[in-house]
């Protein structure tokens, strides 16, 4: 089985966010980068199906170099093999172009990612590569096996689950409890280094949207504590202050 | 996500003070890069997050029991040690052949302070890795084979069997006795107590590497040798036996109560068997060599602990409404300030800031001395050898005894909640105070820093030390910012020099109790002086880095220079004090021939 898996190079959730250049770059200096968490579960899971059915996993990027730490992480996780689109993600439809291009070129299985990357949060990218491939997209899937050319999933819906069969090749935009995290241990880390970073070129997309600028939601207000006993008092602050109710 | 250590500064100190990558240029450490190292960091800050920090309080609640012979411990500790030892982390420091990865000291160090930052009272890796290096470097392939996979997976237990109920800080004075029998192995007899970690039940096997005394040996440290003596015997078909080590008793202790503390009698059914580590009655200086790094492994588990408290403390401030400022003590109607906006809390802050990250960054020193050590060649390793002996016990000092101060400074800016189980800080109050008493004790460490680092090979260690702070007293000299800086620690290393120039006498008239009667105070001084060298470092690799970075701001880097700034005008004025009584010739503690102390 071949396994595609694209991952996302996000800030991590801790990092303080702010811009520049009159608010229409985003400052990275001093952020701590990590693979998309979503992006991870879907990674951890196809190297457990690796683990099971044999085959092999590759981890696309679309992004500048500055992602290789996180591809090459993902070689020390279970991975077999990197591509690197070498261009900035512009938008989901760029990203998405550039996916089913190098999909396309190569016959996968199962294409696998989170179900939004923690950064732009579209959470479109899948269903855009399913359509651009010609092949179903389901999100987001909590819950994947496979048993000879069929994917058995479980996917997140309003209140409850819903229980999927459906013939591979997929794009499934994945989510917890997929599977567990996986921390690369010494010896995925040591040959890492060994595997294959392929850093390609990207097609040309047409653009589809122009930034305008980023902007900060307000800073959270201080914290106010009301005694249980006083509960008339709360209901009052939250409608004349708060304004929820 | 870790909020008990700061990542950034780790990087900081890695990468732009300590150069980190240069390790890799050695043919020994080739088989890393940058990436190799943070990933390997990485996966030890997720093991600390998940498995270690979220179970602080609760391995401190629910101590270790002895009961019936057994001990348990924690079920989380189990988890964890499955954790690490399938991440190959326990000994990754090892060479290939070993089953380690070669990765440099220095990461391995980082990954330490990560660890006991999370939560210092699950103490049990260090000791493995401690016991497993013990016996990869001087035991046979036989102990090699039967010992050292099971306790780099984490499934066994390794300890550091040293102490006895008369035998503390003075080892010379050990009992425990081997007799040798006809098979090459010893008949073990004898007592031991504190051993961390020395009994529990989340492991299949503990293996003691217990210093005893082969029957009819020299007296004193000459007739010391060391035994692997484990809790399960394999015997010649393949089975485990009972080896007759029981565990008479476990301390209820103040702090660190994670691991149990165990006094262990051997051989009360003459059935406790030892194999001998290396040569018969060299096994002090075994031991001592792994003492080297135990000392600055517990080094930073005093800077770990200073660090959880520091961040813990900021949040704190951050967020506590209390007071107006003194300047508006009569705008009653205006709301109150934080606490972090007075004065005395911020002096408290970058106090334990000076205290973390200067403590951090010469515990890495040593740890990168080390690489250099095992690396090279000659008159160089010697130099870096003598470099790190002369270190190592200022490493194990200074933040450890600056590290309980800290933690209290940490816990004052709670106030009154922080002396409650509300808050973390009186656990790590309890916690940080054994770090300055196991290991050698202060009293020990300093001695050993005046008494021999600095003269031993006609006082070369602190020359290598002072040429070394001179290089950086030249770097510092060409930012307009740092020069002020530079000129007080040249003013510094003066006054070491001026102290022990009138205390070596002392030494030379025989006078060993004179000499070394107020060693504590002289390794305080050395200690301040030591972290005002690191701190001019820091200093420099920020103001490079605001230099590299020009108009674009950083706040790390400013921040870095103000605790610099902060840590020469409040802490280094303090040798002045330790100076004048150092040369003061008025002696009081020593024997007057009247009792004065009632
Ligand atoms: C929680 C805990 C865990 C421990 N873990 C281990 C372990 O895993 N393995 C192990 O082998 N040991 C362990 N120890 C033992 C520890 O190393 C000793 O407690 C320590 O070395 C001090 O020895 P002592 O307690 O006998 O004190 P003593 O040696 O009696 O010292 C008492 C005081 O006298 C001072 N003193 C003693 N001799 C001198 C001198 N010559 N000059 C000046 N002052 C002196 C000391 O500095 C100290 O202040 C542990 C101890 C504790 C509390």
């Amino acid at each position: 089985m071949k396994i595609l898996v694209c991952i996302s190079n996000v800030p991590d959730t801790t990092a303080k966010i702010s811009f520049t250049d009159n608010d229409t770059k985003f400052n990275k200096t001093g952020v701590q980068f990590i693979i998309g968490p979503y992006d991870d579960y879907a990674l951890a899971r196809a190297v457990e199906l690796k683990e099971q059915h044999g085959g092999t996993v590759t981890v696309l990027n679309v992004g500048e170099s500055e992602s290789d730490p996180q591809l090459r992480k993902a070689l020390a996780i279970g991975a077999d093999d990197a591509i690197r689109v070498n261009t900035e993600p512009t938008d989901s439809y760029f990203v998405a172009a550039q996916i089913a291009h190098i999909a396309s070129q190569n016959s996968y299985d199962l294409i696998l990612m989170g179900r939004e990357s923690i950064d732009f949060n579209s959470g479109v990218v899948h269903g855009l590569v399913g359509e651009m491939l010609g092949i179903a997209s389901y999100s987001p899937v909590m819950k994947l096996d496979i048993t000879g050319n069929e994917a058995k999933f479980a996917r997140e819906i309003d209140g409850g689950k819903e229980h999927l069969s459906a013939a591979l090749p997929l794009v499934l935009g994945c989510q917890e409890p997929i599977a567990e995290w996986k921390i690369p241990n010494m010896r995925g880390i040591m040959t890492a280094r060994t595997k294959s970073l392929a850093v390609v070129e990207p097609v040309s997309v047409d653009d589809s949207t122009v930034l305008e600028k980023y902007a900060l939601p307000a800073p959270k207000g201080s914290c106010r504590m009301i005694p249980a006993e006083e509960a008339e008092q709360l209901i009052a602050l939250l409608k004349t202050e708060a304004k929820v109710l | 996500m870790a909020t008990y250590f700061s990542r950034r500064n780790l990087d900081f100190l890695l990468y732009e003070v300590f150069h980190a990558t240069e390790l890799t240029k050695y043919p020994y450490f080739e088989a890393h890069d940058r990436e190799t190292f943070d990933m390997v960091l990485d996966s030890a800050t997720h093991i600390a997050d998940t498995l270690m920090y979220p179970y602080y309080r609760d391995v401190d609640r629910n101590q270790p029991e002895l009961k019936a012979g057994k001990v348990t411990v924690h079920p989380k500790i189990k988890e964890f040690l499955t954790a690490v030892g399938d991440a190959g982390l326990i000994g990754a420091s090892f060479p290939f052949e070993q089953g380690g990865q070669q990765l440099p000291e220095l990461i391995g160090s980082c990954m330490g302070f990560i660890k006991m930052a999370a939560n210092n009272g699950m103490m049990y890796i260090g000791l493995t890795s401690g016991a497993a290096n013990l016996i990869t470097t001087f035991g046979s392939e036989n102990l090699i084979s039967t010992y050292v996979p099971h306790l780099l997976s984490g499934k066994w237990q390794g300890t550091m069997a040293l102490t006895e109920p008369q035998a503390g800080s003075s080892l010379s004075d050990i009992t425990t006795s081997a007799e040798p029998l006809e098979n090459g192995s010893y008949l073990i007899k004898g007592q031991k107590v504190f051993i961390s970690a020395g009994d529990h039940d989340a492991v299949d096997n503990v293996v003691h590497l217990m210093l005893a005394r082969i029957k009819g040996a020299p007296k004193g440290t000459k007739g010391i040798s060391l035994f692997v003596v484990p809790k399960s015997r394999l015997t010649d078909d393949g089975t485990f036996v009972d080896n007759d080590v029981a565990s008479t008793g476990i301390y209820h202790k103040l702090g660190q109560r994670g691991t149990p503390a165990m006094h262990l009698t051997m051989g009360e059914e003459d059935n406790c068997y030892g194999w001998l580590v290396g040569e018969p009655n060299r096994g002090l200086n075994y031991m001592f060599q792994m003492m080297n790094e135990a000392r600055i492994g517990v080094g930073m588990t005093g800077a770990a602990i200073a660090s959880a408290a520091y961040y813990a403390s900021l949040e704190y401030a951050k967020e506590r409404p209390q007071s107006r400022r003194l300047n508006e003590k009569n705008l009653l109607d205006s709301p109150q300030t934080m606490i972090i906006n007075h004065p005395d809390v911020k002096r408290m802050l970058l106090f334990q800031k000076a205290v973390v990250e200067g403590s951090l960054s010469l515990l890495m020193e040593c740890a990168r001395l080390s690489d250099l050590v095992h690396v090279t060649e000659g008159e160089e390793k010697e130099n870096y050898e003598l470099l790190l002996d002369l270190l190592t016990p200022v490493a194990k000092t200074f933040p450890t005894e600056m590290g309980v101060r800290a933690v209290s400074e940490g816990l004052q800016v709670l106030g009154g909640y922080g002396f409650t189980e509300d808050f973390p800080l009186e656990q790590m109050y309890r916690d940080i105070r054994i770090t300055p008493i196991y290991e050698g004790t202060t009293g020990i460490q300093s001695q050993d820093l005046l008494g021999r680092k600095m003269t031993i090979k006609n006082g070369k260690a602190p020359r290598l030390l002072f040429a070394e702070i001179a290089k950086t007293l030249e770097e510092a000299q060409t930012y307009d910012e740092l020069k002020p800086y530079a000129e007080r620690l040249r003013k510094e290393t003066g006054r070491i020099q001026e102290v022990t120039a009138s205390l070596l006498p002392f030494a030379m008239q025989g006078n060993i109790e004179r000499f070394l009667m107020d060693a504590t105070l002289y390794m305080e001084m050395f200690g301040i002086v030591t972290v005002a060298w690191q701190w001019l470092k820091q200093g420099i690799a920020a103001k490079k880095a605001q230099l590299t970075l020009g108009d674009t701001e950083d706040a790390f880097y400013e921040s870095k220079l103000h605790t610099m700034k902060f840590y020469f005008h409040y802490e280094v004025p303090k040798t002045k004090g330790l100076a004048t009584r150092l040369l003061d010739t008025e002696v009081l503690t020593l024997e007057t021939g009247k009792e004065v102390i009632l």
